[in-house]
């Protein structure tokens, strides 16, 4: 019997092995990376830290990306086996991009999981701040970025709020007790609030 | 006796798993099952053959996607 997880070099190693669902992540992740910055966000985190659900889509923040490097990386993201569902061209996806509206990647042949592909910019102040602030998570060679855990927590309490999230909440705030700092989630709820006015 | 709520067992859960590693098998064989599930779903629903395009319509059917 061992520890779920311990702390090394600021990242949090999760005492685990990797699922069908890390490899699915972690495939989107190796092409992503050439050529943007991002952020998985929301159900992954919990799930990956232990949290016993299933779920259907795995939310990425990416920052906002022109056209011509959009269409890069969609290529290769249909070259590394995903499809999108919004169209099989930049032209016919970038639209959505543009407007911030969120695009679905999955497997070829497959619907579910799929990458909530989420666009950001500095306007959305909580998501911006939670890009800028990441905390890495690893299990086995499998490292991502997920928000502060305690911003996790309050953005699932105050924002999301649905009967999942409060659950994913409760979740993290009893798995990471010992790590959790209360003066963050002062500092992160007035962050948040900004979105909710 | 006070009568328990979901996420109550959700704590409970996540307390246990602190010290006990080994809950990560019983939790890797739920989300493995549910993606098999439903990956078995979906190529039922939509033969491989315009995989793509069988799904692009279910999606603008549900409202996933525009019309």
């Amino acid at each position: 019997m061992q520890k779920a997880y311990k702390v090394e070099d600021d990242a949090i190693i999760i005492n685990r092995d990797l699922t069908e669902l890390d490899l699915f992540v972690r495939k989107f992740l190796e092409v992503l990376k050439k050529h943007s910055d991002y952020l998985i966000v929301s159900g992954f985190v919990s799930i990956s830290t232990g949290r016993a659900r299933g779920t259907e889509d795995i939310d990425v923040l990416v920052p906002i990306m022109d056209k011509s490097k959009f269409g890069s990386l969609l290529k290769e993201l249909q070259n590394n086996g995903f499809w999108c569902y919004q169209g099989d061209k930049a032209e016919e996806v970038y639209g959505y991009v543009r407007n911030f509206s969120n695009v679905r990647f999955a497997k070829i042949n497959e619907m579910y999981p799929n990458i909530e592909f989420v666009p950001i910019d500095e306007t959305k102040k909580a998501k911006f701040f939670e890009f800028t602030h990441p905390q890495k998570i690893r299990v086995k060679d499998f490292e991502f970025k997920a928000p502060p855990i305690e911003f996790e927590i309050l953005y699932k309490e105050m924002v999301l709020a649905g009967e999942k999230d409060i659950a994913d909440a409760k979740h993290l705030r009893a798995l990471f007790s010992e790590l959790i700092k209360n003066e963050k989630f002062k500092e992160f709820k007035k962050i948040i609030m900004q979105d909710l006015r | 006796m006070k009568k328990l709520k979901n996420t109550d067992y959700v704590e409970l859960y996540a307390k246990k798993l602190k010290n006990d590693n080994s809950l990560f098998k019983q939790q890797k064989m739920l989300i493995e099952s549910q993606l098999k599930a439903s990956s078995s779903v979906f190529r039922n629903m939509f033969a491989e053959d315009n995989f793509k395009e069988k799904a692009r319509a279910y999606l603008r059917n549900i409202g996933l996607l525009q019309k």
